[in-house]
């Protein structure tokens, strides 16, 4: 193997940190660790007011990524939009997330793009942009198929999930199967957290709900719990550290996960890494392409009768817990870093160009 | 406040400023206000330079996930160029080879027609982005001065502490005078050298550092029957370079033209008396001759001299180095966010 100068292109969201930021530097390490050159170049990412995405966007077409001094590069990697504008001859696509709010999102609650002739114009111009600049990729990977399937869906564009392992794998291990279910997540309204909490009011079982996460939206979220009378089931820890994490995976019963329409998801694999079954809802999106109902967790209805059903079953049975945890865990076994690197170099690499040539 | 400081760096390569820009985060952070840097890649090809300006003017930092950004730090070109209603210039250096560089080998501007028009473009965007700031302070006075000089901009020089800082402490005054650099051709230390062969006290001389001259450096030593009085540790970080200013008797800093020099506010720091160059730029900026140190002529016989009375006289060196102390001490963090902020 040749080692290659890579740059990782990532949209940054200032005083915002989230998954895909580990992702990226996850990414590089990866590379690092097999031999290649990695540096993560990143442009901050201004979503309001909305007009602001394409001047976004015209940053990236106007930065020069093909060299670092006198050196060239050899290989980009974009992520998420606009990434993707960065002009390059080996541009490889692993896609985290297009500008969700102009995408799946526009008409719903999460979104800032309604029905309006300038949203909707706005909307079509951006998608008919990116389709374009899609295209000028060498290679389409995403970091999940509900992410391919909508850029198929929007953009017309095949592409192939390559799925990354979470960042505490290593250090994730099963442990009792104790007295709380577990939700990992941002405090962000598409994450659902709500609909997590509504569901300890349906439960009959002893089980409490632990949140871990920080956003935006906590002090919302601590009032709602106190105003619903449930604030000896459910509890607030705020962010918590890695090894906190670790250990409140490797104790709880089962991990509750059922943000709407969520791209990957860590937290199913670390769920599965650390044995504990994981229930979902059916459009979870991410967390379903790893969820198989009855067989390593549920996937129910977004409702919280339906999710209490889901939590009371396993509150009355643990070892069944166990068991739905141990068939998650040979799922999440088998996602290495090898394969993304190896995936994602060779789709850059000129060779693979040049025999296609031929 | 949360606060913007914007940075452009090259892919792959590390450099000072990028320390200074991490420091004042972390400096940010500690006094409760909400900091994050904000990179760009930069590339100092002449051609890209305006598409870079151009990229940085794209982005409008007032808002970030919908909350306003209350101030951006614009550290150099082309950072300034970045939309924000409330901007301060931390000056760090502008695009040097479209400056003061211009006309030596450093610059790969021509006095073609295109690169003149460049140069004068890029002179007449940052003097109208200057214009949009609320405020100009630059690291130095050497860089105050040029921006006043090319842009006509009035600006004043906010020193700050060096990274080592925290570290440093006074320790007794020993038998050796310390430099510490990178070895590089500016840094003169080929002059440090020479000025030992002609030091008649029993000093040694201690180099804390390693580049690209490491080897003739050795040479040189060796040739000059300097092998047991001159020791080269390579590079050293943290403690142990704290250890090494808290022994030493004086501290010898010879650069040309420095911009700043961290080593001269390390030196006060650990109560050493510094001995530099008439012609060393930054320096000169705090050492005052007799008082805190000396202030020699570039030559080996004169830096001779001036280590030869430290070492006959330690009580001298303890005097100075506590003067240098007293300047050193009134550079704080707390005073470099208080006027960088308003």
């Amino acid at each position: 193997m040749t080692p290659l100068r890579i740059l990782i292109l990532e949209a940054q969201v200032p005083f915002v940190h989230g998954g895909a930021e580990i992702l990226v530097r996850e990414l590089a390490s990866a590379l690092e660790a097999r031999g290649h050159h990695a540096q993560i170049v990143s442009v901050p990412f201004i979503d309001s007011p909305k007009d602001e995405v394409f001047a976004g966007a015209e940053a990236w077409r106007l930065l020069d990524v093909t060299c670092a001094g006198s050196r060239s590069i050899d290989l980009v990697i974009a992520t998420k939009f606009p990434t993707y504008f960065a002009r390059h001859s080996r541009k490889v696509l692993w896609l985290v997330h297009q500008h969700r709010a102009a995408y799946e999102l526009a008409g719903t609650r999460f979104s800032d793009f309604s029905h309006t002739p300038r949203d909707v114009a706005l909307r079509r111009r951006l998608i008919a942009t990116d389709t374009r600049v899609l295209r000028e990729c060498v290679g389409h990977f995403t970091i999940a198929r509900t992410v391919s399937d909508r850029m198929l869906k929007y953009n017309g564009i095949a592409s192939e999930a390559l799925y990354n392992p979470p960042k505490l794998a290593g250090r994730l291990h099963g442990g009792p199967y104790g007295d709380y279910v577990l939700t990992v997540t941002r405090l962000e309204h598409v994450k659902r957290v709500d609909l997590a909490i509504d569901t300890f009011q349906k439960t009959t079982s002893a089980l409490r709900l632990l949140i871990a996460g920080d956003g935006s939206i906590r002090h919302d979220l601590a009032e709602y719990i106190k105003r619903r009378g449930l604030s000896d089931r459910v509890t607030l820890l705020g962010r918590v550290d890695d090894d906190r994490l670790v250990e409140l995976y490797a104790g709880c019963r089962a991990v509750l996960f059922a943000p709407y329409e969520e791209d990957y998801g860590y937290v199913t694999l670390e769920a599965f890494l650390s044995r504990k079954p994981v229930i979902t809802a059916r459009d979870s999106g991410g967390t379903l392409e790893f969820v198989t109902d009855g067989v390593n967790g549920y996937v129910c209805e977004p409702t919280p009768d339906a999710l209490a059903a889901a939590v009371d079953r396993l509150g009355a049975d643990a070892a069944l817990a166990a068991s739905l945890g141990e068939r998650g865990h040979a799922v999440a076994a088998s996602i290495t870093w090898d394969n993304v690197v190896e995936r994602l170099t060779e789709a850059g690499s000129a060779t693979q160009r040049d025999r296609a040539a031929l | 406040m949360r606060i913007v400081v914007a940075e452009a760096r090259m892919p792959f390569v590390r450099d000072g400023a990028e320390l200074h820009v991490q420091s004042l985060v972390t400096q940010l952070r500690l006094r409760g206000h909400d900091a994050e840097t904000v990179t760009l890649p930069f590339n100092g090809r002449k051609e890209e330079l305006l598409d870079q300006a151009c990229a940085w003017r794209m982005l409008n930092l007032s808002t970030s996930n919908a909350r306003p950004i209350d101030a951006v730090v614009a550290t150099r070109f082309p950072t300034w160029f970045a939309r924000h209603p409330r901007k301060i210039v931390w000056l760090i250096h502008q695009h040097r080879a479209a400056y003061e560089l211009f006309g030596t080998p450093y610059s790969d501007f021509t006095d073609s027609e295109p690169d003149t028009r460049l140069r004068r473009q890029i002179a007449a965007l940052d003097s109208r982005m200057f214009g949009e700031c609320e405020r100009i302070v630059t690291n130095s006075r050497n860089t105050a001065e040029r921006v006043e000089h090319f842009n006509g901009v009035s600006a004043r020089p906010l020193y700050h502490p060096p990274p080592l800082a925290g570290r440093l402490r006074a320790g007794a005054y020993g038998d050796y005078v310390l430099v510490v650099a990178r070895l590089e051709p500016l840094k003169r230390i080929d002059l440090v050298i020479r000025a030992m062969a002609r030091v008649s006290s029993p000093v040694r001389l201690v180099i804390v550092g390693d580049g690209s001259q490491r080897m003739e450096l050795e040479r040189e030593a060796a040739e000059l029957d300097l092998g047991h009085r001159v020791t080269f540790t390579g590079s050293l970080w943290g403690e142990p370079v704290a250890d090494f200013y808290a022994g030493a008797l004086g501290v010898v800093y010879a650069p040309f033209d420095e911009d700043y020099g961290y080593v001269t506010l390390e030196s006060f720091l650990a109560a050493k008396p510094m001995i530099t160059t008439t012609d060393a730029g930054g320096p000169l900026e705090f050492v005052r001759d007799g008082i805190n140190g000396f202030v020699c002529e570039p030559a080996s016989g004169s830096l001779a001299a001036a280590i030869d009375r430290l070492a006959a006289d330690r009580t001298l060196a303890e005097r100075l180095g506590g003067a240098g102390r007293e300047v050193a001490q009134t550079i704080t963090w707390d005073g470099v966010i208080e006027q960088l902020l308003g």
